[in-house]
């Protein structure tokens, strides 16, 4: 791929994300199901890292890990490090075992939600901010609540990709 | 002069007066329009109703397209004088509102004369964390408002604190966040209990804020006014927390302490105030 068509490629992913961010931080913050806020960028993260590998993936997470520390409260650089490395991993995993299909990337979600929400839940109850029951009950609902969103943002990167994607050796377009 | 008169159409002359002569005495004789005349419109009517039909088709496009045309100009003029009623509604009612958001701060004001500098403030975004309670404003440090701040609402309950300070924004820890941690006291006539408002995780997932550190032989009802303390100086005193929900025990069985439900209205907030100084009673 020429310059400009890496260029207008990740210029498309990023305005893929624009609809998700907004819809999160605009719509469904408002109106919490279960009394949870779905959190839909590492999501976005394990998307692109299914189609671009490790390394894109990895800068894509970091890119977006840098707007979730601006956006979300809580601890600085935290989302930073931890999408590039959903990112990095994801895109690892892709390469050489999982099909870019929706029910490869609906188990990439779930595997990056949950250790989202395990590292969630260490740093809890390491800053003793609640027991770990409650701690426990507001990582699972925010996890399942979130993954609930996966059949909406996956078309939508999977119709990137399609359209200004990388062409790996041997993958597929699930 | 016969042949001066026949090479001239001078029988063409005789026809004519003798079907002039015809007609005169037809016409004397037979009532109506005369047999010439007749047969004139007999002959003539449908091509004089083509083109009349014509005529009026084409006046009609005409005018149909003139008043068209002024029509446009008179929706075009009204469109206008809407467009400028529907900018006058808007600053009458924006001014409106700014009226009554001045009311309010002044009853405020009279209400609480105590705290002596109030900034008021907009919120312009929601919580976007399940992890802790808060929100942020619309102004920061260009208005003043530092870091560890009392926010109220216009009704003086207390919402939060300050958390962090921007350039033109602010965040807000609301009073059932985890990190809360003020003097509060229980207000009946006659009476006070002191405690102490800090926030739990468990109960800020439902909205509501601890009231710890009570003493032993105090019995707390349902529906006791919550206020703080002022204790100390880093708040305000008296302003209105919430009120007991209910008295539970610690998981350790020792202490006690009260489910506290705010007052204000944390969901649907729109305005609220920083106070940016308030008097000190000792």
């Amino acid at each position: 791929m020429t310059t400009q068509d890496q260029v207008r490629k990740w210029l498309c992913y990023a305005l893929g994300v624009l609809p998700v961010w907004l819809a999160e931080t605009q719509i469904l913050n408002r109106v919490p199901l279960f009394g949870v806020i779905p959190v839909l960028l590492p999501l976005a993260a394990v998307a692109v890292a299914l189609w671009e590998g490790a390394r894109c993936g990895a800068a894509f997470g970091l890119c977006l890990g840098l707007v979730a520390d601006a956006t979300y409260p809580g601890a600085p650089g935290g989302m930073t490090l931890g999408l590039c490395a959903l990112g990095l991993l994801t895109g690892a995993v892709s390469q050489y075992g999982v099909r870019q299909t929706f029910v490869g990337y609906l188990l990439c979600s779930a595997v990056a939600m949950g250790a989202l929400e395990l590292v969630r839940v260490a740093w809890c109850l390491l800053t003793r901010l609640g027991p770990l029951p409650a701690v426990a009950l507001v990582a699972a609902k925010e996890g399942l609540w979130s993954l609930c969103f996966t059949p909406l943002i996956y078309p939508i990167f999977k119709l990137i990709c399609r359209l200004v994607g990388s062409r790996r050796p041997g993958g597929a377009y699930g | 002069m016969k042949k001066l008169f026949q090479s001239n159409g001078g029988l063409l002359v005789l026809i004519a007066l003798l079907l002039a002569a015809i007609t005169l005495v037809l016409s004397l004789i037979l009532s109506g329009a005369d047999p010439l005349a007749n047969l004139w419109g007999v002959v003539t009517t449908p091509f004089r109703a083509v083109g009349t039909a014509a005529a009026d088709w084409a006046e009609r496009s005409f005018s149909h397209r003139y008043r068209e045309e002024v029509l446009a100009d008179e929706v075009e003029r009204l469109r206008q004088e809407l467009a400028a009623a529907e900018r006058q509604v808007r600053e009458g009612e924006a001014a409106q509102e700014e009226n009554q958001r001045l009311r309010t701060l002044l009853e405020l004001r009279q209400r609480r004369s105590d705290l002596t500098d109030l900034e008021s403030a907009t919120v312009t975004a929601r919580a976007l964390s399940n992890w802790e309670s808060s929100f942020t404003i619309s102004k920061g440090s260009n208005y003043g408002i530092q870091e560890g701040q009392c926010v109220i609402d216009a009704y003086g309950n207390l919402v939060g604190v300050v958390r962090e300070v921007g350039l033109n924004w602010a965040t807000v820890l609301t009073v059932v966040d985890t990190d809360i941690d003020m003097g509060g006291k229980v207000s009946r006539p006659g009476e006070q209990i002191s405690a102490v408002l800090e926030g739990d995780f468990a109960l800020m997932t439902q909205g509501r804020v601890k009231l710890s550190y009570l003493p032993e032989d105090i019995q707390l009802r349902s529906g006791d006014l919550v206020l703080t303390s002022g204790r100390g100086g880093v708040y305000p005193p008296d302003l209105v927390v919430g009120t007991v929900e209910s008295v539970e025990n610690d998981p350790s069985g020792m202490t006690r302490y009260a489910v506290v439900a705010p007052r204000a209205e944390l969901d649907t907030l729109n305005q609220v105030f920083v106070v940016k100084s308030f008097d000190i009673v000792e």
